[in-house]
């Protein structure tokens, strides 16, 4: 198996402070990576670096052998990079349905010529109900998404990343804000997504979900990273522990 | 028809082809522009220039057409460097830049215009149903734009369009799409103005008239293509129906547009929409009981 | 000396643009509005104060009256206008407020006519020679008291509770209310002072034209809206620089390129070129 996304020396400063310093790791195909560390350690960036919406100040990024550092987002998540938001950002305007459906329709407006020639959204919107069926939200299909509890909202992102049929599945805290039945549900869905052969990559605090679904993990404290290895032999790892783990019950005791 | 009613429906559609262009912009793809004006400003001008040269008048519509459409692609490619307030801004100085350079130019008559247009050739009658054909035509294709994939595009682009990229749409493309449509519209209704007006003024195409575009389509319902039309053809003949409004029209659209905006900034098509929702909801209310 | 003269006219100019641009840029920093509608309140105020000096023969009064009027019409326009609204999407205030600015010119249109009026006995219309430069006692006025004016707005935002609860409310505003300011009494006052020096500058305009009308809001308005994007959108600083730089471009280019494009375009062009190189404007926001 060769490194499906490789990601090489990502450094990110936001005015003076150095938000992701040298940061460098590979996602193997097929993989289930989870990308964990205290708050403010640099993960969100870390992935809007990886998918383009920020420009990092040094570092490439390989999706397949191929470099696309210097490519904007949109054609990165055409190349297969499909991220959801941990804020999350539907569309108003628009119903739950059709928020997944255009993701769906990637192909169709692609080519802007001949986007303004299709009208049909049938097909889009059929297996758009499938994706929203998988995440369990299908009831709500034909309802806007304003006005949505954030536990659908959140389904919802995951819906939308999928129906771009990506090479990688870029996941920014995608259980916050669930109750333990629906985080257990998303998890479990997310992982037989993983199981028929599509690379995940997660951003999780919950490490309860994280040490039970993840094959891998990588930890970033401070802009850095701190371990990168098997999830039992990482979170054994002394200035993980120390980084991570120490800063968490600090969060508990406070 | 008498020749009065003839010219008020020419005006009304050549505003119709004009505002439907903003539409583009500013409805569909969420692009606020306050220098509509300058494109069909620049439209007339092209048009006019033209006649005086001795084109026949598909040629100079079409002229007209190109000239404002890639003016707005330019002006699109600034959209693509400033955001939201920013581009609300530099719109409104792209209209003032063109006022001033045509103030300044001899080959546009500086401000006294440009006088002694002919006229199509086609009579009264004639022209007006031109004038329609291509008024329906722009209502038909921003119909078509707003239901196609393009559209759906837009709706992406016009929410948010940071998540928009996240779902690999080519932001800026479609930026420029929508410009340079909208922007052409305008110069199609700046090009038949000209054969309508048969005499050009700058101020014809200044910050007011910008301003009563955008007011035509925010009182519609921003997006809504129906209710922009019925908008345009409201406001438009509003002041003519109503003789004693006629000295206070910038009045009433100034108190109009504000009104609309802070009591219903759905326009007219949010309240149509409410309306058929409160009689369906009754009826269905009335059948249950 | 043409440099110096050009340099100083524009200087003269830029302070007027300060003293209207700066209520804007205050207004869009707490409020997110582009508060074209400002332009109308400027226009109030030149109204006010030449009324008022014509019927008490009293310039200061005349002044001061139309400040404090016009910054409450201020207040009672962000009660009754804006406050409503603030949760729509932006185009929504912004197209608002181009009403209102609209239905305000044609107000003072069928009120007080379409051509404007003037002063009886002209205040402060005495030469002044400076250096060898010749200005009217209304130019140095209107420099002189917006250097006064925006320097007690300095000392009042820096010194006192009030500015700083006002400076912490334009950073953060969720954090500010839970730290017990109340952040709708610093709006009020951002409306207030905001109003209020633009109907000073109203006044002193008036006072150097001798002309008070219907339109006189517009030109100003447009360019003040220019400058705050040019700062850097609710940059105060920021703005206040731009302000100058906007006057004295103007004042040269007038000159230089003045038969190509006539002053307001020579602003508006500026304001094009500055925005393709900084998109955010010459001074970054917050």
């Amino acid at each position: 198996m060769g490194a499906l996304l490789e990601v090489s020396g990502i450094t990110v400063r936001f005015g003076g402070v150095t938000a992701l310093k040298e940061v460098s790791f590979q996602v193997n195909a097929g993989e289930f990576l989870c990308l964990i560390g205290p708050n403010g350690a640099g993960k969100t960036t870390l992935m809007r670096a990886v998918t383009g919406i920020i420009k990092p100040d040094a570092g490439r990024v390989k999706l397949d052998g191929r470099d696309i550092s210097h490519r904007p987002t949109h054609e990165r998540a055409r190349l297969g990079l499909a991220l959801t938001h941990q804020i999350v950002r539907p569309f108003r305007s628009m119903t739950v349905l059709d928020n997944v459906a255009l993701a769906a329709g990637y192909q169709r407006f692609h080519h802007i010529l001949k986007a303004m020639g299709s009208v049909d959204r049938s097909a889009e919107r059929q297996r758009a109900r499938k994706y929203l069926e998988l995440v369990g939200i299908e009831d709500v299909a034909d309802k806007s998404v304003v006005g949505q509890p954030l536990g659908v909202a959140k389904r919802l992102e995951v819906a939308r990343a999928l129906a771009l049929e990506p090479k990688i599945l870029l996941l920014d805290e995608p259980l916050a804000g669930l109750n333990s039945v629906e985080a257990a549900r998303l998890a479990d869905t997310i992982t037989g997504i993983n199981r028929d052969g599509l690379t995940v990559i997660m951003i999780e605090h919950n490490l309860g979900e994280v040490l039970r679904v993840s094959q891998r993990l990588v930890v970033l404290d401070n802009g850095r990273k701190i371990a990168d290895g098997l999830p039992m032999e990482v979170i054994q790892n002394p200035s993980v522990r120390a980084a991570y783990v120490g800063k968490e019950s600090q969060h508990a005791a406070a | 028809m008498g020749i009065y009613e003839i010219s008020l429906a020419t005006v009304v559609c050549i505003n119709i082809i004009l505002a439907l262009g903003l539409n583009m912009i500013s409805g569909f793809c969420g692009q606020i522009s306050l220098g509509h004006a300058a494109f069909y400003g620049i439209g007339a001008y092209t048009a006019a220039l033209m006649v005086k040269a001795g084109f026949p008048i598909p040629l100079t519509i079409a002229a007209g057409m190109i000239s404002a459409g890639v003016a707005g692609l330019i002006v699109g490619l600034a959209s693509l460097r400033v955001r939201h307030d920013f581009l609300a801004i530099t719109t409104m100085g792209v209209g003032f830049l063109f006022l001033g350079i045509v103030r300044q130019q001899e080959l546009l008559g500086g401000e006294l215009g440009i006088s002694g247009i002919p006229s199509a050739g086609l009579g009264k009658i004639g022209y007006l149903a031109v004038v329609f054909a291509i008024a329906s035509l722009s209502a038909v294709f921003s119909l078509w734009i707003k239901r196609s994939w393009m559209g759906f595009a837009f709706d992406a682009v016009a929410d948010d369009e940071d998540t928009a990229r996240v779902v690999t749409v080519d932001v800026g493309a479609y930026k420029l799409a929508a410009f340079a449509m909208g922007t052409a519209m305008a110069g199609v209704a700046g090009g038949l103005y000209t054969y309508f007006a048969r005499f050009l003024m700058p101020d014809d195409f200044g910050f007011i008239t910008s301003i009563t575009v955008l007011s035509m389509v925010a009182v519609g319902g921003i997006g809504s293509v129906f209710g922009v039309i019925a908008a345009t053809i409201i406001l438009t003949l509003m002041p003519e129906f109503f003789r004693f409004i006629s000295d206070y029209k910038l009045l009433v659209y100034g108190a109009l547009l504000f009104a609309v905006m802070r009591f219903a900034p759905e326009g007219l098509a949010g309240f149509a929409r409410d309306a058929y929702r409160r009689l369906t909801v009754k009826k269905q209310a009335g059948e249950t009981v | 000396m043409l440099y110096l003269e050009l340099l100083i006219q524009g200087l003269i100019h830029g302070s007027m643009y300060a003293v209207i641009a700066v209520g804007l840029t205050l207004v869009y920093g707490l409020l997110r509005i582009l508060h074209v509608a400002h332009a109308g309140l400027f226009a109030l105020g030149g109204y006010l104060g030449l009324l008022i000096t014509n019927a008490t023969t009293s310039l200061p009064l005349g002044m001061f009256t139309s400040a404090i009027v016009v910054g409450i019409c201020g207040m009672l326009m962000y009660r009754l206008c804006y406050q409503p609204i603030l949760d729509r999407p932006p185009y929504v205030a912004l197209i608002a407020s181009i009403g209102l600015f609209i239905a305000m010119e044609e107000i003072f249109r069928l009120v007080f006519g379409p051509y404007g009026l003037t002063y009886k006995n002209p205040p402060l219309q005495s030469q002044i020679n400076l250096m060898g430069i010749t200005l009217r006692s209304a130019e140095v006025g209107m420099v002189i008291s917006a250097l006064i004016l925006l320097g007690i707005l300095a000392y009042l935002s820096q010194r006192t509770r009030i500015g700083i609860a006002w400076r912490a409310t334009v950073d953060d505003p969720e954090i500010s209310k839970s730290f017990g300011i109340d952040t709708i009494k610093v709006r009020y006052l951002n409306f207030f002072i905001g109003s209020a020096l633009a109907a000073v500058a109203g006044v002193f305009i008036s006072l150097l034209s001798n002309l008070v009308e219907p339109t006189m809001g517009g030109v100003p308005s447009y360019k003040a809206l220019a400058i705050i994007v040019l700062g850097g959108l609710g940059n105060v600083t920021g703005t206040l620089i731009a302000s100058l730089l906007l006057g004295v471009v103007e004042a040269f280019g007038t000159i230089y390129i003045g038969s190509f494009l006539d002053r307001d375009a020579i602003a508006f062009a500026f304001l094009i070129v500055i925005l393709m190189i900084r998109p955010q404007g010459l001074f970054a926001g917050k």
